[in-house]
């Protein structure tokens, strides 16, 4: 067993985090190494007859499942992946998988990853390159239970387009994700997070807006209940000038659970007509649990538009009464504003399929409040 | 009796703000209250529907039988009985249509009938919507969210549509209207609740309401009583001659 150094709370930007169930985790076997009798694929596998196949991959415990996959243009091996020293991203360089798409080229339909962990830990790496004008949309879900490692590299070229969408859906244990993304000139990085599980999380990410009029978004709804911890740490760097960025995050917690968010614009100099938004809202479900929202901005620039907005509070009673005098029971009428308020964020995710897969699964959690 | 109120005492905040109201409603009358600002009106409306804040301190109150004050507020609208807000709440997110299929449905299913599927549901909501001159687009849209005032109430009263309650208490639902949809609204509550089988408790500060839905008794409150008590003749002479008897007494 190889010595685990995990970051201090000390550290600012862990200082909401609580990795403490990792070492016995990265110390524990996997169990099982097999996948579950049901993989939930947005794509069930119908499809018209002109319609290509998408391509999808499987990951168990980090290992590549070639008889459930179908790699299309993605290959698996190794990486050559950098952390730049990050602490969780530089356990996971190395092996994993990575997409490259040409110029003008776009993948045939969306491309599904699904991770799977059966205890113990896993770090893997991804790589998105696409080339000028080239698109792609990955969509990213993590089940079962262990701890799942990820580092993903994400590399845009001028006016090139990604669509990301991840759900950290695990059971138990823990799922971190570091991001680390170039957002060339014109091009535009839609990267939409749902913790609606029970595991623990690290969402952790640095963009960088690095080519004129480059868009990125980093949004998501965390969700938590008992004793789970979300923990998001985003930074958003306009390097470039006329660059937009939006950061819409909506985190409710229940019983004694913590989610936080922290999240930071960063403009440099010369990166005129920044336009960024930063939109944390927080709701408390029951008095013992705590929602710590940090919205920073760091500008350099003087010809720039960054809105910023924090609030935390509990559902809104009139609300609450309007619905109950129409006949809503109270578990109904709680869910239904506690589903709109997250709906703030999903609803920021563009292909509709992906987007109602992901509204479903807030919903189910939700409905397991009941 | 469809409405039964015996001395009712309520409080807010340790302040007693109703004080022995007494008030009895039959199946097909329109009641009237009115009075001057602070009387109690819309305390009155609020506790009847059950809102948090309200603490009661003395009195029952039965509806069709039931022990109103027993009941949770959704079961009072399962029961019957329909809230008219003076000030209807905006709900950001939650669609119109959504939040009337789930209050309609979760009502049925309080009474044991069977939920309404969503083409039904749309063509109830869309018949109470074109008779109030609400376009289904609006119905789409976030619950009263960019709605003027007056479309607010004209929603309250599709709303009272189709959910058809046996009971409607109406908080100055006339306030904020213009005198064309002073007139559509008034047209709908006679539409809706003019039947031999339901009851309408109005409360407004105007008889300008009272000229298109004829109230059967009208009643004046103040200071948390009801003080008088009469047929619709009661409100045109309020109209001339004010509050000043009812509260000096």
């Amino acid at each position: 067993m190889t010595m685990l150094a995990l970051p201090s709370t000390r550290e600012e930007a862990w200082r909401w985090s609580d990795l403490s169930g990792l070492p016995a985790l990265a110390g524990a076997p996997h169990r099982a190494r097999r996948r579950p009798a049901a993989l939930p694929w947005l794509d069930a596998g119908v499809r018209g007859k002109d319609e290509p196949e998408a391509s999808r991959l499987l990951f168990v415990d980090g290992v590549f499942q070639p008889e459930d996959s179908n790699p299309g243009p993605l290959t698996i091996g190794s990486v050559g992946s950098s952390a730049h020293g990050h602490p969780l991203g530089k356990l996971a360089e190395g092996q994993g998988w990575s997409l490259t798409l040409g110029p003008d080229h776009a993948t045939p339909g969306r491309i599904e990853i699904i991770h799977v962990a059966t205890g113990g830990a896993n770090h893997l790496s991804g790589r998105i390159v696409l080339a000028d004008d080239a698109q792609a949309s990955i969509v990213e879900t993590f089940i079962g239970d262990g701890w799942a490692n990820r580092l993903t590299e994400i590399e845009l070229g001028k006016s090139a387009r990604l669509m990301r969408a991840v759900r950290l859906a695990q059971t138990s244990g823990f799922t971190s994700l570091r991001d680390q993304a170039n957002i060339g000139e014109g091009a535009s990085l839609d990267n939409i997070m749902l913790g609606a599980g029970q595991a623990g999380s690290r969402i952790d990410a640095a963009l960088t807006l690095g080519g004129d009029g480059a868009f990125a978004e980093m949004s998501g709804a965390l969700l938590a209940r008992g004793e789970q911890r979300h923990d998001a740490n985003v930074v958003v760097r306009h390097a470039e000038p006329g660059g937009t960025s939006r950061q819409v995050w909506r985190a409710v917690t229940d019983d004694a659970a913590m989610a936080s968010v922290a999240a930071r614009v960063e403009v440099a100099r010369h990166a005129q007509q920044t336009d960024g938004e930063q939109s944390l809202r927080g709701l408390l479900m029951k008095r013992g649990a705590t929602i710590n929202l940090k919205p920073e901005l760091e500008i350099f620039a003087d010809d720039v538009k960054c809105a910023h907005g924090a609030t935390v509070g509990e559902l809104d009673r009139s609300a609450l009464f309007y619905l109950a005098s129409r006949g809503v029971p109270p578990v109904e009428a709680r869910s239904l504003l506690t589903h709109a308020f997250i709906a703030d964020a999903l609803s920021r995710i563009g292909e509709e399929p992906v987007r109602d897969a992901f509204i479903a699964d807030a919903d189910a959690w939700l409905g397991a409040a009941a | 009796m469809m409405l039964q109120i015996e001395n009712l005492h309520a409080e807010v905040d340790g302040k007693a703000i109703l004080k022995g109201v007494t008030l009895s409603l039959g199946a097909g009358e329109i009641h009237a209250i009115m009075g001057p600002n602070g009387a109690g009106k819309s305390t009155l409306a609020y506790v009847l529907g059950g809102r948090p804040g309200y603490r009661i301190t003395g009195g029952s109150v039965r509806f069709l039988g039931q022990d109103l004050l027993a009941l949770e507020p959704h079961e009072r609208a399962a029961a019957g009985l329909f809230l008219g807000f003076q000030y209807p709440v905006e709900i950001p997110g939650v669609s119109n249509v959504q939040f009337l299929r789930t209050a309609l449905n979760a009502q049925r299913k309080g009474r044991g009938e069977a939920e309404l599927s969503g083409g039904a549901f749309l063509k109830v909501a869309r018949a109470q919507a074109d008779a109030l001159g609400l376009s289904m687009d609006m119905l789409k849209r976030p619950v009263n969210v960019g709605f003027s005032g007056g479309e607010k109430k004209r929603n309250e009263m599709v709303q009272m549509g189709i959910i058809d309650p046996k009971l409607a208490i109406l908080d100055e639902t006339d306030s904020g209207l213009d005198i064309d949809a002073l007139r559509v609204v008034g047209e709908g509550i006679n539409r809706i609740m003019r039947r031999p089988d339901k009851a309408v408790l109005l409360i407004t500060h105007y008889q300008r309401l009272l000229d298109v839905v004829k109230p059967d008794f009208v009643h004046v409150m103040a200071d948390g009583r009801i003080v008088r008590s009469g047929g619709p003749e009661l409100a045109l002479e309020l109209e001339r001659e004010g509050y000043a008897a009812d509260i000096a007494a």
